[in-house]
C-alpha cells in the first residue's frame, strides 16, 4: 500500500509530520483530496479544515487559516499561516474569539483593518469547524 | 611602583566595570534563548519554503512566462545587497564580520561578474551599525530601516521585502543579496551572504538546511545531496486556480520569509555574540583583578619593610 509523507509547517512550528493515505484540503477553488501518486501540484489554500487519514484509519482534523500546498511525486508540504490539531483546540474558546472577531466587524469603526479582521473571522470559524468534525466522528477522544 | 592608593582605586574601578559587563551578559543570555527560540521554530518553514521556490524556479527555466521573480537575468548592472546588523555595539566582531563578509564577496569583485565589469552596489541596511559600509567602504545607501529588537512576526520585515521586490521588479537592481549572520551554536555564528534574486540554480544553495547540523562541508553535501533527492520534482506542476493568480501570492511571501527568516538569525548571533563577548570581559576582569592585587599586596609589603628598615636604621644611627 502506497503512502504520502506528509508534513504541514507554520511559521511557529512543524504541526505535523507523518506517513499518511490521503488528505483533503480546502484550495481555493474548493476541497481537494490527494491520495498517494497525485500529480505534482501547487495551489493557494483559504482557511478551512484539513482532512488526513493516517495510517491506522484514523482520521486527523485540522484547522487552517490560510497558505500553500504543494504535492510532488513522493510528498506533499503545506506551507500554512497557522494550523491547530483540532484536538489542540478549545471549542467553546474558539466559539469565543470568532464572535468576539465578528463584533468587532460590525462595529464599523475606521480605525480597524476589515480585511483582517475577515481573515480572522475566516479562521475561527475553521477553528469552530475543525473541533465540531473532530468530535462528530464516532471513536474520536477529546481531551480537555 | 605606583601607591597602593592608586592600586586600590584601579582595583574597584574594573570592580565595578565587571558588574557592569556581567549584568549584561545576563541581559544577553536571557535575549538570546528568546531569539533561538523564535529562530528554530522558524526553520523548517524557511528551509521547505526555500525549497518549494527553487523548485518553482527549476520550472521557471523552461517556461519564462511563469512569473516574472522566477526568470533569471543576464547581465548583473547593480546589485542591491540587504545588509542585516545590530543596533548596538560591545558583540565583539559580530559586526565586523559580517560586514567585511558582505563588502568582500565575490559577486561583487570585477573578475567574476559577467562582462569583467563591476557592477554598482548599493546597501539597503536593517540595523545601526550597517552604516559603516557607507562611512568606510564608501559604498552607497539605498535605503535605512530601523531593526526592531524584538522580533516575532513576519510583518516587520514587509517595508523592506516590499520595497526589495518592487525595485527588482521595476529594473533598478539586476541581483539581490541578502547578508546575514548565521546562527549556529551559541559560541558559533557565520557570517553568511546569500542570493536572493534572480534565484540562484547553478549551486543550489549550498547551507540550505543544513544549519546547525555540522559545520564539515562534506557532511554538508550529503545533507544536501539527499534533500535533493528527496525533493526535487523536476517536472511539471498543476496550479490551482492558475500559475499567475497562485505565484503572485507564493513568490513574495516565501521570499518575504526568507528575510524574516535571516534577521531571527542574525539576532540569535548577536545575541550570543554579546554574550560572549561579555562573558570574556568579565573573565578579563576577573584576570586584572587577580593582578591588580597581587601589585597591590607587594607594594604594601614593600611599603612595611621600607619602614621598619627606616625604624631600624633610625635606631641603629641614635646607638652609634
Amino acid at each position: 500500500m502506497s503512502t504520502i509523507h506528509f508534513e504541514i509547517v507554520t511559521p511557529e512550528k512543524t504541526v505535523l509530520k507523518e506517513e499518511v493515505l490521503q488528505l483533503t484540503v480546502p484550495t481555493k477553488m474548493g476541497e481537494i483530496t490527494v491520495l498517494p501518486h497525485h500529480f505534482p501540484l501547487v495551489a493557494s489554500l483559504q482557511a478551512g479544515v484539513i482532512e488526513i487519514k493516517l495510517l491506522d484509519g484514523k482520521v486527523e482534523t485540522v484547522a487552517l487559516s490560510g497558505g500553500f500546498i504543494e504535492v510532488l511525486p513522493n510528498k506533499v508540504v503545506i506551507l500554512a499561516d497557522t494550523a491547530e490539531r483540532a484536538a489542540d483546540i478549545d471549542e467553546a474558546r474558539a466559539e469565543e474569539a470568532r464572535k468576539r472577531a465578528e463584533k468587532l466587524m460590525a462595529e464599523k469603526r475606521e480605525d480597524v483593518d476589515f480585511s483582517a479582521v475577515q481573515a480572522k473571522i475566516a479562521k475561527e470559524l475553521a477553528r469552530v469547524k475543525a473541533v465540531r468534525r473532530h468530535r462528530s466522528r464516532p471513536g474520536a477522544k477529546i481531551e480537555f | 611602583m605606583a601607591s597602593t592608593r592608586d592600586i586600590t582605586r584601579r582595583i574597584k574601578s574594573v570592580k565595578n566595570t565587571k558588574k557592569v559587563t556581567k549584568a549584561m551578559e545576563l541581559v544577553s543570555a536571557a535575549k538570546m534563548r528568546k531569539a533561538v527560540e523564535a529562530v528554530l521554530k522558524t526553520r523548517s518553514y524557511a528551509n521547505l519554503s526555500w525549497l518549494t521556490v527553487m523548485n518553482l524556479a527549476k520550472i521557471a527555466q523552461k517556461d519564462n512566462s511563469l512569473h516574472e521573480l522566477l526568470n533569471q537575468r543576464r547581465e548583473v548592472k547593480k546589485v542591491g545587497i540587504i545588509l542585516i546588523t545590530s543596533n548596538r555595539g560591545l558583540c565583539g566582531g559580530f559586526n565586523s564580520n559580517i560586514i567585511n563578509k558582505a563588502v568582500n564577496d565575490p559577486t561583487l569583485t570585477p573578475p567574476l561578474v559577467r562582462g569583467g565589469e563591476k557592477p554598482e552596489v548599493e546597501f539597503v541596511i536593517l540595523g545601526k551599525k550597517g552604516a559603516v559600509a557607507h562611512r568606510r567602504f564608501g559604498f552607497n545607501l539605498a535605503a535605512e530601516f530601523a531593526k526592531p529588537d524584538v522580533v516575532t512576526q513576519v510583518a516587520e520585515v514587509l517595508p523592506v521585502a516590499k520595497m526589495i521586490i518592487k525595485d527588482y521588479l521595476a529594473g533598478k537592481y539586476d541581483k539581490i543579496m541578502l547578508a546575514y549572520t548565521d546562527f549556529i551554536s551559541a559560541i558559533k555564528q557565520t557570517p553568511r551572504v546569500k542570493q536572493l534574486l534572480p534565484i540562484d540554480l547553478s549551486e543550489a544553495d549550498e547551507r540550505l538546511g543544513t544549519v546547525g547540523k555540522g559545520d564539515n562541508i562534506n557532511e554538508v553535501k550529503e545533507i544536501i545531496a539527499q534533500k535533493q533527492e528527496k525533493y526535487f520534482a523536476g517536472q511539471e506542476y498543476i496550479f490551482e486556480p492558475n500559475p499567475k493568480e497562485v505565484l503572485n501570492e507564493m513568490i513574495p511571501r516565501l521570499l518575504e520569509i526568507q528575510m524574516f527568516q535571516a534577521l531571527l538569525e542574525s539576532n540569535a548571533s548577536e545575541h550570543s555574540a554579546r554574550m560572549v563577548a561579555m562573558r570574556s570581559a568579565s573573565d578579563a576582569a576577573d584576570d586584572m583583578v587577580d593582578d591588580l592585587t597581587l601589585y597591590y599586596n607587594k607594594a604594601r609589603q614593600a611599603n612595611i619593610t621600607r619602614e621598619i628598615a627606616e625604624v631600624v636604621g633610625g635606631a641603629a644611627a641614635l646607638r652609634s
